[in-house]
């Protein structure tokens, strides 16, 4: 057994950096369906509009400063499409035409992308600091996996102590468990919602500019990455921080471990994972629970 | 985070089942892609002999789009070399968009047969388009010259209607067997590719090859295609595998990837990496950069062949679009001189005439990628070439090493 943690080290690390990077992009989708009910399929797009930040911004391996501006870029853009994704189906009620409305956007989003970036698939350099690899067990590691698993632990205590430490994460939280209650105490219950929406997309465009070293920039990677943001929401439960979180750990192990273990069922693997999960515990991991608490 | 947010409940439950509705509805979508396919030139063919119509079957959008465009540009450098007439015929393109897939290329493609009544086609990238076309061609009479789809099976009973200027799967991968044998001698390789037809043959061509020289396989495992982005679980078998050289196929963005992985773990400087040429050709070697520098690979064509025709080839490509031609370009562009030798020997450029003329083309002398004929299966016989990655005046570029010989 200890030997075979040995030889898995490196696989099950990995399955962490894939985790990290994966719940900053479905932090976002569940966030948003929680607080606004609507079920956004642009989300990918908007992830992969992080990843061209990427290959626009750099040239060779970026530098510290570069890589942060990158960031801070990739921030503001999925942040105003956020913006312009919430003012568009704010109107709408029903969830199939939220679908219909956001996987619309998202095709054209993809077809603009593949307008301006072109059909190949880019590379988005690691930055220069981090470009080096530390040993582990004997084998090489690179040092930019280890700090995807330190943004992920970052942003998940961040946006909890903000949820749940701060007054923007009071009114936030008011909105979702009374909206009514909450415009009659003077705050524009709309505004709030933009903002969430803003944020949650912020987050999957930087996630998106993070995994683009790994993933890579190509059409498609858009449909890819919502596949797995759904499928890591449905598994840890809907509208939940902490189930985003256990689902993206989940599905970063069963993507590395799983594989590598039960190669011949690769393909099937996570898809076993979530017809389980609906099947044994179908509201989810760690669903939402009511009231207004973490 | 959020109980916060939630309502929990029958509302989560409807929406649980919203979003898998959506999922299926995203998987459609993916798979789409369109045949919006745009003719050039006017509609329906002329009934006049003195000009033959091409159909181009390209994909114009989805991932293989830019393939797609390197094999119009080889085409149309051709058409223009020879003042776009072919043997003293006038020569109509119209092109259609086959997509990614046999969904959107077999309309697209019958559109070309039925509505503009091409006398020849040419084009297909994908093997199971071409696999899903066979049959139509076959009885439409109509000659099909596929410039790139590999299947084995596509000629694997060749018809007097089916030609292919490209390769097989199996004998572009088995070309390099030999070379790795002796390269690893006393050491094994280990074989990794994706998970599908494609992926298979070259894998088995390889394998088949490789071990008839004496080589020993390490393992060999086929990663989910078209969803595998991390491929460290594999790495970390392949080092654990001891094997001292790797063979992989992998194309396009996968390539990509892979590639790049590889050499970020650290198995680049552990084992030598061998392939067919796809996992650097084309755009993906610049995605790849460094990584790729040291991969030795095998295909029947590079930029690099020091030839007068292939010289005069790049110089002319790249005065007319400013890239160095790919091997789809090439293909493409030994497409349209097959169809040119076709119209010289043919008695009656209709269908079967043009097909019954392309099997009394001889030998194509004046290719860049060499002389070459097609064989008893309507597969080309032809030379591999040996090349490795190295940089050339700062950039990539795949150096011919040698000439494969059997």
């Amino acid at each position: 057994m200890l030997a075979w943690f040995d030889a898995n080290t490196a696989t099950i690390l990995n399955g962490l950096a894939l985790g990290a990077v994966l719940f900053l992009i479905a932090v976002g989708l569940s966030l948003v369906f929680g607080t606004m009910d609507v079920l956004n399929l642009a989300h990918g797009a908007v992830s992969l509009m992080g990843a061209y930040v990427g290959v626009a911004m750099y040239g060779a391996a970026p530098t510290t400063g570069m890589f942060f501006l990158a960031m801070a870029i990739a921030a503001a853009v999925g942040f105003a499409a956020g913006g312009v994704l919430a003012t568009m189906v704010s109107p709408v009620r029903n969830h199939l035409r939220q679908a219909l409305l956001t996987l619309g956007m998202a095709l054209i989003v993809a077809e603009l992308l593949q307008e301006v970036f072109g059909p190949e698939v880019r590379s988005v350099p690691v930055p220069e600091f981090l470009s080096s690899t530390v040993s582990l067990m004997g084998n090489p590691y690179p040092v930019y996996r280890l700090a995807m698993v330190a943004a992920g632990i970052v942003v998940a205590v961040v946006l909890y102590i903000v949820l749940e430490r701060t007054r923007a994460g009071a009114i936030v939280r008011a909105t979702v468990a009374d909206r009514a209650m909450v415009e009659a105490i003077g705050i524009r219950t709309k505004v709030v919602l933009a903002l969430v929406f803003g944020g949650g997309a912020a987050l999957a465009a930087v996630g998106g500019l993070l995994a683009a070293p790994i993933l890579g920039a190509q059409p498609g990677l858009d449909d890819q990455i919502l596949l797995l943001a759904l499928v890591i929401v449905v598994i840890g439960g809907l509208g939940s921080l902490r189930g985003a979180l256990l689902g993206a750990l989940v599905v970063g192990q069963v993507q590395t471990i799983g594989v590598s273990v039960v190669n011949e069922f690769a393909s099937f693997l996570l898809f076993a994972a979530l017809a389980a999960v609906l099947l044994f515990r179908p509201q989810g991991l760690l669903p939402a629970r009511k009231g207004a608490h973490v | 985070m959020s109980e916060i947010f939630f309502r929990g409940g029958r509302t989560a439950r409807r929406t649980t089942a919203v979003m898998a509705g959506s999922l299926t509805l995203m998987m459609l979508t993916a798979c789409g892609g369109g045949s919006l396919g745009n003719a050039e030139g006017d509609d329906g063919a002329t009934g006049s002999t003195d000009t033959v119509t091409v159909g181009l079957a390209v994909p114009q959008s989805g991932v293989y789009a830019g393939l797609g465009e390197d094999m119009t540009q080889g085409f149309e450098l051709y058409l223009e070399q020879a003042d776009n007439k072919l043997s003293g015929y006038d020569i109509e393109v119209v092109s259609a968009d086959t997509g990614e897939g046999p969904q959107t290329a077999i309309p697209a493609v019958s559109r070309l047969i039925q509505q503009e009544q091409a006398d020849v086609v040419t084009g297909i990238v994908s093997s199971a388009t071409a696999l899903g076309l066979r049959d139509t061609f076959v009885q439409a009479e109509i000659p099909l010259i596929i410039a790139n789809a590999g299947a084995d099976d596509i000629t694997a009973e060749p018809s007097p209607y089916i030609w292919r200027t490209s390769y097989t799967n199996s004998e572009v991968s088995g070309a390099i067997g030999k070379h790795v044998a002796e390269e690893v001698g006393d050491g094994s390789v280990y074989l990794i590719a994706a998970d599908y037809a494609a992926g298979q043959e070259h894998v088995n061509g390889f394998k088949e090859q490789f071990e008839a020289a004496g080589g020993k396989v390490a393992g060999e495992t086929f990663t989910p295609f078209g969803s595998t982005s991390d491929w460290q679980p594999y790495l970390s078998k392949i080092r654990s595998s001891g094997a001292s050289a790797v063979f992989a196929f992998y194309a396009g963005s996968e390539a990509a990837n892979f590639v790049q992985q590889y050499s970020t773990f650290g198995l680049a400087e552990e084992a030598q990496l061998y392939g067919n040429g796809f996992i650097v050709e084309g755009d993906v070697l610049q995605a790849q950069g460094e990584a790729a520098l040291g991969i030795q690979t095998s295909l029947n064509y590079s930029p690099t062949i020091d030839s007068e025709v292939n010289n005069k080839f790049v110089e002319a490509y790249v005065a007319a679009y400013d890239e160095v031609p790919t091997v789809y370009a090439m293909q493409s562009y030994d497409a349209a001189a097959a169809i040119e030798a076709a119209l010289e020997a043919a008695d009656s450029v209709d269908g079967p005439g043009i097909a019954a003329a392309l099997s009394e083309v001889g030998e194509f002398e004046n290719s860049p990628r060499g002389s070459w004929s097609f064989n008893e299966n309507h597969d080309p016989d032809q030379n591999y070439y040996l090349r490795e990655v190295q940089e050339v005046d700062g950039k990539l570029s795949n150096v011919v090493l040698r000439e494969i010989q059997d």
